[in-house]
């Protein structure tokens, strides 16, 4: 990409020197440094707490650094807001959209720009903002309510609104989380319509994904710190992990080393229809000690409903479910627990922990109590799980919602998997690692691959297609609530599964 | 904020120092007395002299204390009532209705069971059946809420007027079972002696006050250890992870509730059996179901921490009342303008449990580009 010399010097079109911003007992920015150059594709790279999102925060106006400066085009600004930002040219894309739901497209567009006329045209509105989504490639009608429109859907409506109050610089925090492989595409295509105009656009992830590959240069923090900035093509995936990281990471498939043994889970012929919508329809599989099957899928496809149906907290309308040859289907959680189930919700904290209890109080969330409560054993327990699973924590007695997300997820996967016992076989895991550090995504992928070698059988659910390619020894993909893809893990052909999570196969 | 040269921000702690559990109640109660000051002094009293005097009356001298405890005893119950629902996010305000429901069950117990009973059982008779009542008075709320969800703060609201109206209405609107038959006057039927306290010596604290601190002290105990307890704490941490669990949320929902309304309908018990003796207007006047709410909120719904606050309370009653009849009187609104400072700082007082005050200069950033 073309960058603008002026008297021999780059300039830049956003820079950041040595910003510092510090929050109660955190650095989250220490002396950082960020150029980003016209037209250019960069990516901010880091796990969760590595500063990737504070800096993003600053540059566009949201947070005042506490030293340090950010230039525009070589000149010093003072970002006093967002919307001062935007009057600068730079604009954010959130993780979570800030959309209004009962707006239309055009309506979301427009809001909050200064110079409207006093009478709002509707029709010349969508007009407008029809032509700004065409230019970039970005199909929208701009009569859509929001409410109705798709993750992927929203993500365009927002750059649309930066767009059309003129931005120049774009920050993209994490978008590639919630689409599907072609809707990544789709975004990739207006990146480069974007870049073809001069705009800059940055990526803000944690993920060692695509967005890496289609950026011209990449900027990997950890603790605050830029730990190394390299261009297109000079570092591979392996690379990039150990600069986010700070040691080597294993991120390579696991698959089961042993032949998978006896059907402990059977799902036949499994419905369910609700307020007359079918959100399950006629999905059968098994899973056999040993082994793990992973059901890959686009966020919103059943995936929800199915992990609730297998874990008893909703009744299938149709269809069998087996626990070891035991029909459980309907009879509620306990009893499935009983049979020998455990099961990891998607949503750790607030379904699988309770956040303001302890960690010990966690682990005797699924225990059989009695009246008194017996915390000695889960004491002792909760301290074994600290110090094995290397659980980061000032004591067994702090609240999971102030552990890391990492550190929460062992909590609850020792708890599923282990604490469970011998007799508890089968394991339901949904998107285990979502959101989640490059050291911890390896930490709980080798947990769930130990429970595959002691025999359990493991069905995974979720919405990162790599993670499914990485663990899963079977593969079916669920797009609006059937199963419409299955291939061994060791012959996958990553473009059929990623045309059938989109429902294109 | 920033004044001079000076930054003023508050940062959120990390972690709270137990001793600040301590120290932010204990302030907020110095700043108080000190607002309540200002008011003493515009009004033309000694600020120190009215407080010695309010002290005294309320908690140093022998009738002071007797009084203060003998109106802590059903405060106590519903402070319990209020926190025991409130730790679960269950906001029965209700507990005044079902404290005159309390009242009026007893009171029936007392006439109508307690005859042939020997004192000591007629004496819990006449409590339990206050204590069911009580609940009785919230199981409409509470099945509501169980079963379709309808908020337990607008139907147990409403229920408080259902039930001033019955006990207006018994006393003075009929002339059924629960009004004295003897005098023209309006009174309420007294009840058998077997079924009442006598008072500590000639004080007005009555044995009950016993039986509320002890009845703290265990629900502590069982809320912290059993299973039940447990289950509430989930339940109330995130409803999901209880479904998740397979805890039974109609079941804790109605069980927390009918068990609030009990303590409440205690209070009212204890009423009968100590200072009144029958169905007695006067407790329509003092409001002790809200206060108990109010003592629940201080004590940060800690069942102990009910009792001291709710003592602390009474004491400011008894203590703000008695001002009234000294050589140079002081309003019994200086004591509610106290009562509310209370209230007020500690609840401010929050904030600087939960963050630190930090000043800072100002610091001019300059950055070469």
């Amino acid at each position: 990409m073309g960058s603008h010399r002026l008297g021999g010097a780059t300039l830049f079109a956003l820079s950041a020197r040595q910003v510092t911003k510090r929050f109660p007992g955190v650095l989250a920015n220490d002396h950082v440094d960020f150029d980003l150059l016209p037209g250019e594709v960069h990516t901010l790279l880091g796990e969760n707490g590595a500063g990737k999102s504070t800096l993003a925060s600053v540059l566009c106006g949201l947070y005042k650094p506490d030293e340090g400066a950010v230039l525009r085009n070589g000149t010093q600004v003072r970002l006093t807001s967002p919307r001062h930002g935007l009057q600068n040219g730079i604009a954010m894309v959130h993780q979570h959209f800030r959309l209004v739901d009962r707006f239309s497209v055009a309506e979301n567009v427009v809001l909050g720009h200064r110079s409207l006329p006093f009478r709002l045209r509707a029709s010349d509105l969508e007009d407008q903002v029809a032509q700004v989504a065409e230019r970039f490639g970005l199909p929208l009608d701009p009569r859509a309510t929001v409410g109705d429109l798709s993750a992927g859907q929203r993500q365009r409506v927002e750059i649309v609104k930066a767009l059309y109050q003129g931005a120049e610089i774009l920050l993209l925090d994490e978008p590639t989380a919630l689409l599907a492989p072609p809707e990544v595409e789709k975004l990739f295509e207006t990146v480069r319509a974007m870049t073809q105009v001069g705009k800059s656009v940055v990526f803000v992830s944690h993920k060692l994904g695509e967005v890496v590959d289609i950026s011209d240069r990449v900027t990997v923090m950890r603790d605050g710190r830029v730990t190394g900035s390299v261009a297109r093509g000079e570092a591979d995936t392996r690379k990039l992990a150990e600069l986010m990281v700070g040691r080597d990471i294993d991120l390579s498939p696991r698959r089961s080393q042993v032949p998978a043994r006896e059907t402990l889970l059977q799902l036949d012929k499994v419905g369910l229809t609700k307020d007359g919508i079918e959100r399950i329809a006629n999905v059968s599989l098994s899973v056999r000690a040993g082994e793990i099957v992973g059901i890959a899928g686009v966020s919103g496809n059943g995936q929800r409903e199915l992990a609730e149906i297998v874990a008893g907290l909703q009744a299938p309308t149709s269809g069998e479910i087996l626990i070891s040859g035991a029909r459980v289907n309907g009879m509620g959680t306990r009893h499935v627990r009983k049979a020998g189930l455990a099961y990891v919700p998607e949503d750790r904290l607030g379904t699988g922990l309770a956040p303001s209890l302890s960690i010990v109080d966690n682990l005797v969330l699924t225990r059989d109590r009695g009246f008194l409560v017996d915390r000695k054993s889960a004491l002792a327990e909760a301290e074994a799980f600290i110090q094995q699973l290397e659980i980061k924590t000032p004591h067994a007695h702090t609240a999971t919602r102030k552990l890391s997300g990492g550190n929460s997820q062992k909590v609850l996967l020792a708890r599923e998997i282990f604490a469970a016992g011998e007799d508890s076989r089968v394991l339901v895991v949904c998107s285990p690692t979502r959101g989640l550090d490059v050291g911890a995504v390896e930490a709980v992928h080798k947990l769930l691959d130990e429970a595959r070698s002691a025999g359990k059988a493991v069905l995974l659910i979720s919405e990162d297609l790599d993670e499914v390619l990485t663990l899963a020894d079977k593969v079916l993909v669920l797009y609006r609530g059937s199963v419409v893809h299955e291939v061994a893990g060791t012959e996958v052909d990553v473009e059929a599964v990623g045309l059938a999570m989109a429902g294109l196969s | 904020m920033i004044i001079g040269n000076f930054r003023i921000e508050l940062e959120p702690r990390l972690t709270s120092p137990k001793w600040l559990y301590a120290a932010v109640p204990a302030g907020s109660l110095v700043f108080a007395f000190i607002v309540g000051g200002v008011f003493l002094a515009l009004t033309g009293h000694s600020p120190i002299g009215t407080y010695s005097s309010l002290i005294s009356h309320g908690y140093t001298s022998t009738k002071g204390i007797t009084n203060t405890l003998g109106l802590a005893t059903p405060l106590i119950c519903t402070g319990l009532a209020a926190a025991f629902a409130f730790r679960m996010n269950l906001f029965n305000i209700g507990e005044e209705g079902q404290m005159y429901l309390g009242m009026i069950g007893s009171a029936w117990a007392g006439i109508a069971l307690a005859g042939h009973m020997p004192h000591v059982l007629a004496v819990l008779t006449v409590l339990i059946v206050g204590a069911a009542a009580g609940a009785l008075w919230v199981l409409l709320p509470a099945v509501l809420r169980a079963k379709l969800g309808t908020s337990e703060i607008v139907s147990t609201l409403l229920l408080n007027y259902v039930a001033l109206n019955l006990v207006n209405y018994f006393i003075f609107g009929s002339r059924g079972f629960f009004r004295d038959p003897t005098t023209s006057f309006p009174q309420g039927r007294g009840v058998e002696e077997t079924a009442r306290f006598h008072s500590f010596g000639n004080s007005n604290t009555y044995p009950t006050v016993i039986i509320a601190v002890l009845l703290a002290v265990a629900l502590y105990w069982f809320m912290k250890r059993s299973n039940f307890g447990y289950e509430t704490s989930v339940f109330a941490d995130s409803p999901n992870t209880a479904r998740y669990a397979g805890m039974n949320s109609t079941k804790l929902t109605l069980s927390v509730l009918l068990f609030s309304g009990a303590l409440a309908g205690l209070a009212g018990a204890m009423y009968v059996v100590g200072p009144a003796g029958k169905v007695d207007p006067g407790l329509l006047q003092i409001g002790l179901g809200y206060a108990g709410i109010v003592v629940a909120a201080l004590a940060r719904y800690n069942f102990v921490a009910v009792v001291l606050t709710a003592i602390l309370f009474a004491g400011l009653r008894v203590g703000g009342a008695s001002l009234q009849i000294s050589s140079n009187p002081v309003p019994i609104a200086i004591a509610v303008v106290l009562q509310g400072s209370v209230l007020l700082f500690a609840l401010g007082g929050e904030i600087f449990r939960r963050n630190r005050l930090r000043i800072r200069r100002v610091q001019q950033v300059s950055v070469a580009s």
